[in-house]
């Protein structure tokens, strides 16, 4: 079996990551679940997507120093947040 | 990889709480004072000089009052039950322009009376801001003013808390099962400290992690807003949380014809029976879309505000408008958005959560300065001189933890003094504060951590005894200045303090032994002269 390499710390860019990433990742997710609440008056649907920020940007920025090295928590996050606004961009075109 | 990863997040655990430990002990010892604000302000104000008008008479005074005071008619409010703190049954506040809306010292306010003769006199006041200084001081990490940059600073802190308490979780969890409620008392104190912060950080981590998020929401939910507005809403957001506007051209009313405030309770009562209401918000009272906001307190639910919560009530018809703030009968949606407001202020099921967050937020004041002391115990060498660093950091984490205690306890023992010694009181209490907080930290870097943590423990002492004894002397020399107190809730916090003064006294007794018989050197020892040092154990 190929020994692991090691991890590197790369704080700056981890943090950096974690910090923008993690916040565009939450407003990406608020904005999937704006459109899929419509059901909701927009006095409360705005107020949870507002809530639903901090604790998606705050995990995605406590959990990316378990990446290898800040390059992969850069490329793992931004496939995320492609991801997410992929479908936001999906969900306007057939809503 | 996994052992790489538990020392990955060592290092975040520690430069986390490290960087944001000191802000956040002020935060939550400042909190934990702050779910009883409303004793504390019932303490801060001296009797009430006159006999309130009686409910039975409020309509009359609104209507007397409207008529003298137009710019009353904006937004003012009937208070339905009698405490220190209401100097009278009618008040209002105007804002100067231009001030921070979560900035209450920009606030003038005022009370209306009715004279023997039923003529109306309106006269400003000044509330004791005294539970506003020390809730400040918890929002904005003890900086004076809540305004956005200080906000922003502790949104800062509060993710730093957020990644200290993940990291520090992380660290915990291959022993967890071993070390939890491993409390090994024993001669390896350090270890001892290690054992109670674990305990307590784990046991009260739901807490801690409602606090976390909420703060940061609560600090930058208006620029996240903003980006949401423009990303999601199309900028209709502004329009969705206000009321809509009246048709133009719509003719003022005459507040003589609104119902009694009898009639607008009964019409909330008929909806909700356990509803208790505390007062009555008038807004817009003579014009086209008048409401009145009936507050109060259900403990058998969830409030949305710190304060309780309302139902709107049309004060022409006393038709109920609006019944989505009312406790225990908001939709699922709005009732989860209330729970974040309710789990961060201790805003549900009464006394017995409140007294619970008391205890859970002094906790974790502790939970802060004790993961100082680890760190500072953790860079000891046995035999060795502590380095300058280290005895800077003990010196430092002395200084603003116990300055914060010390000036808080100054700050309220003062507020039975300043009326009479001072024209601003407001000022006084920020004044007062801020100098003892200097000084004590000015105090911890000259005589040194050791000497200086039992020297301003002791201060502590005195300090937090002076609440009650200030009651004391109202008892027992009423023409000095300080009043007795008048109320249940303002005994409350003589006692409250009186128990605080006692425990503090035993930390400075403990401490003291620590310095002179503990292990030396360390920034903790200081052993009597005559004492070899490197031998005092």
């Amino acid at each position: 079996m190929a020994r692991a390499e090691p991890m590197r710390r790369d704080w700056l860019a981890k943090t950096l990551a974690g910090s923008l990433l993690g916040l565009t990742l939450g407003l990406g997710c608020s904005a999937v679940f704006s459109l899929l609440a419509t059901g909701l008056p927009l006095a409360v649907r705005a107020q949870l997507a507002m809530w639903m920020v901090a604790p998606i940007w705050l995990g995605t920025l406590s959990g990316c120093f378990c990446f290898a090295d800040g390059w992969r928590a850069w490329r793992t996050l931004g496939l995320a947040n492609l991801a997410v606004f992929g479908a936001w961009a999906l969900l306007r075109l057939v809503s | 990889m996994r052992a790489e990863i538990l020392r990955v997040y060592k290092s975040v655990h520690t430069w986390t709480g490290i960087v944001s430990g000191m802000a956040l002990f002020i935060a939550f010892y400042a909190g934990a004072l702050t779910v009883f604000k409303e004793p504390l302000a019932r303490w801060a104000s001296p009797p009430a000089q006159q006999a309130a008008v009686p409910l039975a008479q409020a309509q009359d005074l609104i209507v007397r009052t409207l008529r003298a005071e137009p710019a009353a008619a904006r937004d003012f409010t009937l208070h339905l039950h009698d405490a220190e703190n209401l100097p009278g049954r009618l008040s209002w506040q105007v804002r100067d322009p231009g001030a921070d809306d979560h900035d209450g010292r920009h606030l003038r306010h005022f009370v209306a009376t009715l004279d023997a003769e039923g003529r109306v006199a309106a006269q400003p006041v000044a509330p004791t801001q005294l539970g506003d200084f020390i809730d400040v001081l918890h929002r904005v990490v003890g900086l004076p003013v809540d305004n956005d940059p200080n906000r922003w600073l502790m949104g800062v802190v509060s993710a730093l808390y957020a990644l200290a308490l993940v990291s520090g979780v992380v660290v915990l969890l291959p022993s967890l099962v071993k070390d939890f409620f491993a409390l090994r008392v024993g001669r390896n104190l350090k270890r001892l400290w290690l054992d109670a912060h674990n305990v307590v950080g784990i046991v009260s981590l739901p807490f801690h992690l409602v606090m976390a998020l909420t703060a940061v929401v609560f600090a930058f939910h208006d620029g996240i807003y903003a980006l949401q507005d423009r990303l999601l809403h199309e900028g209709r957001l502004a329009g969705a949380f206000q009321r809509p506007a009246a048709s133009a051209g719509a003719a003022p009313r005459d507040p003589a014809t609104m119902r009694a405030p009898a009639e607008l309770l009964a019409a909330v009562r008929a909806i909700a029976p356990s509803f208790v209401p505390t007062a009555l918000q008038y807004q817009q009272a003579a014009g086209p879309r008048a409401i009145v906001r009936v507050w109060g307190q259900d403990e058998s639910a969830v409030a949305p505000r710190a304060r309780g919560g309302f139902v709107a009530v049309d004060p022409y018809s006393a038709r109920i408008v609006n019944h989505d703030s009312l406790p225990g009968h908001q939709s699922a949606a709005n009732q989860l958005i209330s729970s974040f407001f309710a789990l961060h202020m201790a805003s549900f099921a009464g006394d017995p959560v409140k007294w619970l967050y008391f205890v859970l937020g002094l906790a974790g004041a502790w939970l802060f300065y004790s993961g100082n002391l680890l760190w500072i115990e953790s860079r000891r060498k046995r035999g060795a001189e502590p380095p300058r660093r280290t005895r800077w950091m003990a010196a430092g984490t002395i200084g603003v933890c116990l300055g914060s205690v010390c000036g808080i306890s100054a700050t309220i023992a003062a507020a039975k003094w300043l009326p009479g010694l001072v024209a601003d009181v407001a000022a006084g209490h920020r004044a007062l504060y801020y100098a003892v907080f200097f000084a004590a930290i000015g105090w911890a870097f000259w005589r040194g951590s050791a000497r200086g943590s039992v020297q301003l423990l002791w201060a502590a002492v005195v300090l937090t005894a002076a609440i009650p004894a200030s009651s004391l002397l109202g008892v027992l020399a009423p023409g000095l200045g300080p009043w007795p107190p008048a109320s249940a809730a303002a005994l409350g916090v003589d006692l409250t303090a009186a128990v605080g003064a006692a425990l503090l006294a035993w930390m400075a007794v403990a401490t003291g032994r620590r310095v002179r018989h503990g292990p030396a050197p360390s920034v903790w020892a200081a052993p009597a002269a005559g004492t070899l040092s490197g031998t005092g154990r």
